[in-house]
């Protein structure tokens, strides 16, 4: 107790040790133990700065913004035309907006199931199957998961093609002649399809490897526990894989919502909206309205009203994630 | 039962990873494969010949190597920013204790989620504002502050798994704080900054909206900006369309195959798309 205050500091304390212990000095210099102090926020502080001008100021702009009318005059003339809130009755008045957002959300919903279903599938594939059987599909997960986005969704074209679609002619060769030069394009709910299936083809890797993860760490015994009570399959699976895989599945399932809701590049690449507007999402919508509409502050209101619903997805996520890794994070 | 139902798992295992191969087997078998073979109504789920062609044509297009000098440009600087920045701070996140620890943290986390796709107002007429929505500098700022946040987190996760004791050790034998980091930690992170590199590059690599909306001048198009133009303006060349996304593919999954062990781990504690 009567120790000199710093050999007191405990062995796994997170204070820098004294440099020389034989120095003669018991503490040091008041100017040295400030600068010490100061070194985590002075490292931390280009980060810090960066995310705050380059991150923050934007969040907070789209938000003035989506108050204002801007448009290319009050830009080029430097006008601040405060609206109140007649760009976010503007969208809610429009019809097309309540479309818009319904089909973003199913469209989100579709995607998120399929991934998290076809996911799970395929993790228990791995677990199930021999190691040579495992290592292919892995390997043909990995690069499914490893093809850039832009790359996928214009070889997804080339297949669904309606001249030269490996697609169409295989249904041809099927003996489905209807679907020779057969657009899929045609309307909102196939081109939407399309485009989840790309996304889901490229989801379920992440989703799968991240379940298979989860799916091995539950211990074996309880899965011979349950037979010789008599547990088929799906009862065994609700009552010891389900409670195992549960944390580690929501965590995965807010992840791909909180990205699929937003997605922007498939849609935009396969038809830019089309066709006839109708595979328009929310991110694409803002796109037309703003930079290609040139209604900046109509265009914000909508991105407004996404980082919205992000938002209450990303706090439910982020809550999820805190309480899953408590030990991590602290 | 169990023997019983092993022909029918590995038959379903088979099938589903034929149907995530294919993608990417007949990208690069159309991109080998005669483009008058391709126009055909030939069944041609094999290529009948094979050509070097298309990818000639895909190089050759006008201005294909200013866009891989843009692409490489934009994300090389994003990284490095994004490299330096992030290993400053994932320092004192992982080894220092200090106030607002936890609320850095946070801070982090939620960048890491953050709606960039919703932020494309504010960027462009940011970028406009500043004159920079016609050179590659705004895309390189957006590039690094979407990967800093990862950068950080992952490679905090890194640190956090050299043994402190390793530095205690050193520090013992006389070493300062920052000496014990930089000679026994630092070198045991190579590993981590690796692949922390490699998330980031791909990401940068990958990233089509920002390019496609920031970049008004031709010239400065990336990649991904010139590959979705070329399936639009090149419709019926889809051999020369594959070829040029091949290309584009190989250095993503030669840096993905060399980090996929530590894909899910540094995802699933860092949270982001790969």
């Amino acid at each position: 107790m009567t120790a000199s205050s710093n050999t007191a500091v405990p062995a796994r304390a997170h204070v820098p040790a004294p440099r020389r212990p034989a120095a003669g000095r018991v503490k040091p210099p008041i100017a040295r133990r400030i600068s010490v102090r100061t070194v985590p926020y002075l490292l931390l502080a280009p980060a810090v700065l960066a995310l705050l001008g380059l991150l923050g100021y934007p969040v907070v702009s789209v938000f003035i913004y989506s108050f204002q009318n801007l448009g290319p005059r009050q830009i080029n003339l430097h006008l601040t035309e405060w609206v109140g809130f007649a760009n976010y009755q503007e969208i809610f008045g429009d019809p097309d907006f309540w479309t818009i957002t319904g089909r973003t959300l199913a469209f989100t919903a579709g995607a998120v199931t399929g991934i998290m279903l076809a996911g799970l599938g395929c993790a228990q594939l791995m677990k199930h199957t021999n190691r040579v059987v495992r290592t292919i599909l892995q390997i043909t997960l990995l690069l499914a998961w490893a093809m850039p986005i832009v790359a996928v969704t214009t070889v997804f074209q080339f297949i669904f093609d309606q001249n030269y679609g490996i697609l169409n002619k295989t249904l041809v060769k099927l003996g489905f002649s209807g679907f020779a030069n057969f657009d899929w394009f045609t309307t909102s709910f196939s081109t939407l399809t399309i485009i989840a299936i790309i996304i889901i083809w490229q989801g379920v890797p992440f989703a799968a490897f991240t379940l298979y993860a989860g799916l091995v760490a539950v211990p074996g015994d309880l899965y011979e526990a349950v037979s010789i009570d008599g547990a088929n399959a799906v009862q065994s699976f609700w009552s010891v894989t389900w409670p195992g895989i549960k944390s580690i599945f929501m965590l995965t399932m807010f992840l791909e919502v909180l990205w699929d809701f937003k997605v922007f590049t498939q849609v935009w690449v396969i038809r830019q909206g089309g066709p006839d507007g109708g595979s328009i999402t929310l991110s694409i919508q803002q796109y037309l309205k703003g930079i290609a509409g040139n209604h900046y502050g109509v265009a914000a209101a909508v991105s407004v009203v996404m980082i919205v619903l992000l938002a209450i997805i990303t706090a439910q996520y982020i809550r999820m994630l805190v309480r899953s890794q408590e030990a991590d994070f602290a | 039962m169990r023997t019983r139902k092993k022909p029918l798992v590995t038959t379903i295992a088979v099938i589903v990873a034929l149907f995530f191969l294919f993608p990417t087997y007949w990208m690069v078998s159309t991109a080998f494969t005669p483009s008058g073979d391709i126009t055909t109504s030939k069944y041609d789920i094999v290529p009948l010949a094979l050509t070097v062609k298309n990818f000639v044509t895909a190089v050759g297009k006008q201005g294909f190597g200013f866009y891989v000098r843009n692409s490489l440009f934009v994300t090389l600087s994003a990284l490095l920013f994004a490299m330096i920045t992030g290993l400053l701070a994932s320092i004192p996140l992982a080894r220092l204790r200090f106030r607002g620890r936890k609320g850095f943290m946070l801070l982090i986390l939620v960048a890491q989620l953050a709606p960039f796709e919703a932020l494309l107002v504010p960027y462009y007429l940011f970028l406009r504002n500043f004159k920079l929505d016609t050179s590659l500098t705004g895309l390189v700022l957006i590039y690094f502050v979407s990967t800093l946040p990862f950068t950080v987190w992952t490679l905090r996760g890194f640190i956090n798994g050299i043994p402190e004791d390793l530095e205690q050790a050193a520090m013992v034998d006389g070493c300062s704080r920052w000496t014990a980091f930089w000679r026994v930690t630092f070198p045991l992170l190579g590993p981590g900054l690796v692949a922390t590199s490699v998330y980031a590059f791909i990401t940068a690599w990958n990233e089509y909206l920002y390019a496609f909306v920031i970049l008004q001048d031709q010239s400065k198009y990336t990649l991904p900006v010139w590959l979705a133009s070329f399936s639009t303006n090149f419709g019926t060349d889809w051999g020369g369309s594959m070829a040029a996304s091949a290309l584009f593919t190989v250095p993503v999954l030669v840096f993905f195959l060399i980090v996929q062990r530590n894909l899910v781990a540094g995802i699933t504690a860092g949270a982001v798309k790969g």
